[in-house]
């Protein structure tokens, strides 16, 4: 197998040329001339809403791209030194983001979206195969709940950056916990629809440990990167899988939109569970797709798992 | 258009139609510089023909354009009065230097049966009658115990004759063969030379080159005195005299006592005749 | 003993994960005489990797990405061909050559596409593990047009590869000929690719190829050589993944790789063991 030391080398390259003509535009940061760069789309999301008018949040990974799987080009690092205010989620999943933070230089103030939030650790019955991706589950997100704690972390970061639009700032702010809060009712009345022993998560990827915690479902396990991501397990963790499934009873898996469904739809076949391929988790969706902004993100993440499990 | 078999030839396997060779103001260019001039003659029904010449004449030159290896810059070459391109198996060829894969797994029967493949058709199966050709020829050329051996097994000569074999298989009513006689041991050479006796009886167009002239003229109907253009063609006695030589090979040829020496084959430096 | 050997078949994905390999591992052999006769053994890890700028357009293109990558496939092999024409260039260096620009085009659109860009290769490149019904039927029915295909030309073919002169004389049309044999080629790379993944595809082409060279005289006698050892070796990687819990493909290339050194060994003729015992002897 040839290593790609060759085509990246032609690859930056080519991409300073096309990447400066044909991308896609992202959204100009502007207003009061500050501009603020959120890494997730999500984030982007959650921030704008606490923004309001009064700024512009842009988002620094494109739609559907893995923040695991990012590489920042240089068009992005130069994003990055140009914002003056940059949003990320922490707690070790922007593993890129140090590097690119050495290389972007500028004065970025950096808001920390989970500082003060503390990791989960994995219940009983957890297995997670192989090692695990992050050293503590960064995945705080996919609990309104706990986006409250990121509302307040961007409200204040943006108060302390932006000191004349304090007041705006903790309105929208409130506002928007309101809107977290009745989220977090909605989707507590769709789970009650579930019966508890057939709430069972089994995800390609440890993503949905909060989720779980707060609405009662348990991890199973995951068929982790290497059955969704190309690397290749062996027969042997196949038949492992399989009959670890039809044990658990779980009646479906849930994969994230842009895991490889492949061997998971072989196992559903194995097994009869469904295969639900579309939890949008690490990314907004385009804006005619079925989770645009964090609330309809969760709304659609939610449907789908229940009505699979019900 | 292939006809069968049994329609080309008489009872007693003499070609029943005439295998006239003819070339008309044959011009062929290598690279753009020509090679072979304004050449033309004609090859009755049945003759045998040797094509002589110093190194560079052009004669391997001819017997690539004779089987279409070679396109034409000017001229026409006609076989049974029809252009060329209409034929697919009346003329074989057997080059000086064969330019195989010595290493492919066939053996020597397989090689002899590639000769019947224009017969026999890209989907048909060889019939009893194929394999029994190809036992002939090879019994005929003396390489029958050889047929199950891989090619790239056998001796330079043994080589040689398996590819004699090929093209008597084929049954052509033309043989070209490209010095056939150049470096190669005396079984074989014997073994040529049967062949072209036996392929006398049967009326078969045969058409060697080859560098010794006391074999052209001992042995062949027609000489081909070759040197880019067309020197002399004709019988020996006609083709092959003083003049004609020394036009020919201009200061390759040395004249003793009415006997010419002419620079015979394979000056240093010439790549030796068989792989394997 | 039979236990050992059916208790793997009570999974579904494994009954099938079997009958792909089968299939795999023998049209791969047939295929790769070719490839390891006229010195293309490249050509696998080659063709899988140039089919990266046509899955890249189909998808930029809404086009279904399984047909961007036979055009791209095939489109490189007549390349390859075309470059190689006349000997000017080796074939083995226009497979380079074009193995490298097709990757690099296909890294840099892929790179400017920027979504789930990774994956999109993935999908293409498949895994034994995860064959469905569907997928069988496709290399089964492709398998056998390739297969049928081959007999037809069998005579052809084999001329063109190994007498160039003689082809001629019989007025067949050489390059043609050869442009179909590489997108022969192209095509089973790329539907065994879908099926199984490209550490299988790429070395069941020329190991036990290979191998049946070293065993045979014949070219019929080694593709029949070739496909049982490629079977063989394709549903052994598959039984040392289940058992052993290694992935299957490399197990596969493995057991591949290890017949060969056997008979490179101890083969009746070419093995080197008896070839070292005949020169002592001759002594």
């Amino acid at each position: 197998m040839r290593l790609p030391y060759a085509p990246a080398a032609v690859t930056m390259i080519l991409l300073l040329v096309v990447a400066t003509g044909c991308r896609a535009a992202m959204p100009v940061e502007q207003g009061e001339g500050l501009r603020v760069l959120a890494v997730e789309s999500f984030l982007a999301d959650i921030a704008q809403n606490v923004a309001g008018d009064r700024l512009t949040v842009g988002s620094l990974i494109p739609l559907g791209v893995d923040p695991h799987g990012f590489e920042p080009t240089p068009a992005d690092v130069v994003r990055v030194a140009q914002a003056d205010v940059l949003i990320v989620n922490g707690a070790g999943l922007e593993v890129f983001l140090e590097a690119l933070l050495q290389n972007a230089g500028g004065q970025s103030q950096v808001i920390v979206a989970s500082a003060g939030l503390t990791p989960r650790q994995p219940q009983e019955g957890e297995e997670v195969e192989g090692h695990h991706e992050h050293e503590e589950d960064p995945h705080f997100w996919l609990d309104p709940i706990l986006v409250v704690r990121y509302v307040e972390n961007i409200r204040d970061g943006l108060s302390q950056a932006d000191p004349a639009g304090a007041d705006v700032y903790a309105a929208n702010a409130a506002d928007y916990i309101a809107r977290l809060q009745e989220l977090d009712a909605w989707i507590a009345a769709q789970v009650a629809q579930v019966p508890a022993e057939r709430r069972l998560l089994v995800t390609n990827h440890e993503s949905l440990g909060y989720f779980a915690d707060r609405y009662g479902f348990r991890v199973v396990g995951t068929l982790l990167e290497s059955v969704s991501s190309g690397a290749s397990p062996s027969a042997q963790q196949m038949a492992e899988l399989v009959e670890r499934i039809r044990a658990s009873g779980a009646p479906a898996i849930f994969l994230e939109t842009g895991a490889n469904p492949q061997l998971a739809e072989q196992i559903g076949r194995e097994t009869g569970v469904e295969v639900v391929t579309d939890l949008y988790t690490h990314s907004l969706s385009a804006a005619d797709g079925p989770a645009p902004t964090y609330i309809e993100m969760m709304r659609h993440n939610t449907a789908r798992i229940v009505e699979a499990l019900r | 258009m292939k006809r069968r078999t049994s329609e080309r030839h008489g009872e007693a396997g003499l070609l029943a139609e005439p295998a006239r060779l003819e070339l008309e103001a044959v011009t062929v260019a290598y690279n753009g510089q020509p090679v072979l001039v304004d050449v033309t003659f004609q090859v009755p029904h049945g003759a045998q023909v040797a094509v002589v010449g110093p190194n560079g004449a052009g004669k391997s030159t001819l017997f690539r354009a004779l089987v279409g290896l070679l396109p034409l810059r000017s001229g026409r070459i006609f076989i049974h009065s029809r252009p060329l391109g209409h034929h697919r198996d009346c003329v074989a060829y057997v080059p000086q230097r064969e330019e195989v894969d010595w290493r492919f797994p066939v053996t020597a029967a397989d090689v002899v049966m590639m000769g019947r493949y224009g017969r026999i058709g890209w989907l048909r199966r060889p019939t009893r009658a194929d394999r029994a050709a190809v036992a002939r020829s090879m019994e005929q050329l003396g390489v029958a115990d050889l047929a199950d051996r891989p090619i790239g097994e056998l001796s330079g000569g043994q080589q040689q004759r398996v590819f004699l074999a090929r093209a008597l298989a084929q049954e052509p009513h033309i043989l070209l063969m490209d010095e056939p006689f150049t470096g190669v041991d005396v079984t074989t050479r014997e073994a040529t030379l049967a062949l072209l006796d036996r392929l006398r009886d049967q009326g078969v167009t045969v058409m060697i080159s080859t560098h010794d002239l006391n074999l052209a003229a001992e042995r062949f109907d027609f000489v081909a005195l070759l040197n880019r253009r067309l020197v002399a063609y004709g019988p020996p006695a006609q083709a092959l005299t003083p003049q004609t030589i020394a036009e020919a090979f201009g200061g390759q040829a040395l004249f003793l006592d009415g006997v010419a020496i002419v620079d015979r084959c394979c000056p240093p430096g010439e790549p030796q005749k068989r792989g394997g | 003993m039979v236990a050992w050997l059916t208790d793997p078949l009570v999974y579904a994905f494994m009954q099938r994960g079997l009958l792909a390999s089968l299939m795999v591992g023998a049209l791969c052999a047939v295929v790769g005489c070719y490839v390891v006769l006229r010195s293309l053994a490249f050509l696998g890890d080659a063709l899988a990797h140039a089919i990266l700028p046509g899955v890249a357009v189909a998808y930029l293109l809404g086009v279904n990405l399984l047909l961007g990558a036979l055009a791209a496939a095939v489109l490189v092999a007549l390349a390859i061909g075309r470059l190689s024409r006349h000997s000017l260039v080796q074939e083995d260096t226009a497979i380079g050559i074009l193995f490298a620009a097709a990757l690099a085009l296909g890294v840099a659109l892929i790179s400017t596409i920027r979504t789930y860009a990774v994956d999109l290769t993935h999908i293409l490149f498949g895994n034994v593990l995860g064959v469905s019904a569907g997928d069988l039927w496709l290399t089964g029915l492709l398998g056998l047009a390739v297969l049928t295909l081959i007999g037809l030309l069998y005579k052809p073919l084999l001329v063109v590869a190994f007498d160039p002169v003689l082809a001629a004389t019989l007025r067949l049309p050489v390059e043609r000929l050869r442009s179909l044999l590489l997108v022969l080629l192209a095509l089973t790379i790329v539907v065994a690719l879908q099926t199984v993944g490209v550490g299988l595809v790429a070395a069941m082409l020329v190991t036990p190829a290979a191998t049946a060279r070293l065993l045979t005289r014949r070219l019929p006698a080694m593709m029949a050589a070739s496909a049982g050892i490629g079977a063989f070796s394709a549903v052994a990687g598959l039984y040392l993944s289940f058992y052993a819990n290694v992935a299957s493909g490399a197990a596969a290339v493995l057991v591949a790789t290890l017949v060969f050194l056997l008979v490179f060994l101890f083969a009746p003729h070419h093995g080197r063991l008896w070839a070292a015992l005949r020169e002592r002897r001759g002594r």
